[in-house]
């Protein structure tokens, strides 16, 4: 009896403490909530006084939630204190709130603060290379990924780089980067991101290196230009190479150009080859298969 | 970007030339027209076209096909273009610097709508908030090109870095977690825009 009583004591504590653990953690959620109300609201008031307080809110003991709104703001706001704070957390800030520090600074565009971000990605961590590509892909600046890319002696931060300019559509820095730095993986599959088949065509064409060639020759089949086939074509039947005439058979068939397939088959007098290319248009479910198979058959061609 | 998103990207950009599907054109145009309609009588310009390829992430337009939209498409019809409404990509060069109203207009409808849907978002079936997501990244990129193309360099901006977000919250292997937060987050960044545009819209207004 003395026991039981002891076991309901301690549950009945048990359960007023934890029922005041949920309160109080309850009212700590109210007031970050209030607290973020209030941010939001300084949306309405001026800058010149929404500055300081948002200055405050970032300086002060608060949640890395409300900071990171306060970031926000912060980029929203046009006046040179609000693009110093931003560079100030951006290069003294750690964790989250730098990452969206250098995000913001990206957002606010702002050319002194952008000026920055090369110091810091050198500076910084992987995190932080990443998250200075993320903010020159914000505000579109081709030159600063340009930079990095043309500098960095790390094969996977010149990776990165080329891909952000992939997709910031800089045709132009990346023609400028394979003349610099030569073909590679990483410019391929950027040419096929940013539908560059005049690069490709260059590279398709380039008989130095024979992988990234047939790499290249299977990508413009990707990209599909008007007149991909044509080079497809031209390159299939201009080369010796039997994994080149692959790849470019592969670029057709990636490219659905079953008329080039075609025209390739009735020109061949080669009978492994018709084979090859038979089997090619019925994969690709060609409109003329059955017409090519009954020629075939009956030994016309 | 980590191997998830590269290759979410990957199989966007393989899908890019998919045609749209109708039904989805028609929500983006309703969505637009209901923001325009004001100012139809007023002023209606040529569409400017739309360069609606290139920005890898941007293909996502064709990554809901891949997800699943495209069947509906490739079912229901054949291709069709995305055309912008001439109403959200206008000459700004009339307009004496102001971004156009019409624009703003449909914006503040793009970013309510985005509001919502992120709000409604379910957290824990993965492909139901893929496809929301790559859904909400293409009006997205739309709105995008439509602030580029308005001089709005500043809106172009922050809907720029909607997307990464974006990205990471499509991702499959993201924790129920950092779901949440980065839906906290956009919702957050949403609403402080919004609130930007109409404080802006108000004064322009009371201006005039």
């Amino acid at each position: 009896m003395h026991t039981r009583l002891k076991l309901i004591v301690v549950l009945l504590a048990l359960i007023t403490a934890s029922a005041g653990v949920a309160q109080s953690s309850q009212t700590d959620q109210d007031k970050e909530d209030l607290k973020m109300a209030a941010l939001e609201a300084l949306m309405h008031a001026p800058s010149e006084q929404a500055l300081p307080i948002v200055i405050k809110v970032l300086n002060g003991d608060n949640s890395d939630d409300l900071k990171e709104g306060a970031l926000f703001i912060l980029s929203q706001i046009d006046h040179p204190d609000a693009t110093a704070t931003l560079l100030e957390f951006a290069r003294s800030g750690d964790g989250d709130l730098q990452l969206e520090a250098i995000r913001m600074i990206g957002i606010n565009g702002e050319n002194e603060a952008m000026a920055g971000l090369i110091d810091l990605y050198s500076a910084g961590d992987e995190d932080v290379r990443e998250a200075v590509l993320e903010a020159y892909l914000i505000a579109d600046d081709v030159d600063g990924v340009f930079n990095i890319a043309m500098t960095t002696q790390s094969e996977d931060e010149y990776e990165e780089a080329v891909t952000i300019l992939a997709a910031m559509d800089a045709h132009e820095a990346l023609s400028k980067l394979r003349e610099a730095k030569g073909p590679s993986d990483a410019l391929i599959t950027a040419y096929i991101i940013s539908d560059n088949d005049a690069e490709l065509r260059i590279l398709a064409l380039d008989g130095s290196d024979t992988e990234l060639q047939i790499e290249a020759i299977q990508a413009l089949g990707i990209v599909g230009a008007n007149d991909a086939d044509t080079v497809l074509v031209e390159i299939y039947r201009s080369t010796d190479s039997e994994d080149i005439k692959e790849a470019a058979l592969e670029g057709l068939l990636i490219g659905d150009y079953d008329d080039s397939v075609l025209a390739l088959y009735r020109a061949s007098n080669n009978v492994a080859e018709k084979r090859d290319l038979l089997e090619v248009l019925v994969v690709m479910d060609s409109d003329s298969v059955m017409e090519v198979i009954e020629e075939a058959l009956a030994g016309d061609q | 970007m980590n191997d998830d998103e590269q290759k979410l990207c990957h199989e966007l950009d393989l899908a890019r030339e998919i045609p749209v599907p109708a039904d989805m054109q028609r929500r983006w145009h309703d969505s637009i027209d209901r923001a325009a309609q004001q100012e139809y009588s007023v002023r209606q310009e040529p569409a400017r076209p739309f360069h609606f390829t290139s920005f890898f992430w941007g293909a996502a337009v064709t990554a809901a096909l891949v997800a699943g939209i495209g069947i509906g498409a490739y079912l229901t019809g054949g291709p069709t273009t995305i055309q912008p409404n001439s109403y959200v990509v206008q000459d700004i060069s009339t307009v004496s610097g102001a971004v156009p109203g019409a624009f703003t207009r449909g914006l503040q409808v793009h970013l309510r709508d985005t509001q919502q849907n992120i709000a409604s978002m379910p957290i824990d079936t993965t492909e139901d908030r893929t496809l929301l997501v790559l859904q909400i990244i293409q009006q997205n990129r739309l709105f995008e090109r439509a602030a580029e193309q308005n001089s709005s360099d500043d809106l172009a901006r922050v809907l720029r870095a909607f997307e990464p977000i974006l990205l990471r919250l499509a991702a499959n292997d993201i924790a129920p977690t950092d779901a949440q937060a980065l839906r906290d987050q956009l919702a957050f960044e949403l609403k402080i825009m919004l609130t930007k545009l109409e404080r802006d819209t108000s004064k322009d207004t009371q201006s005039t």
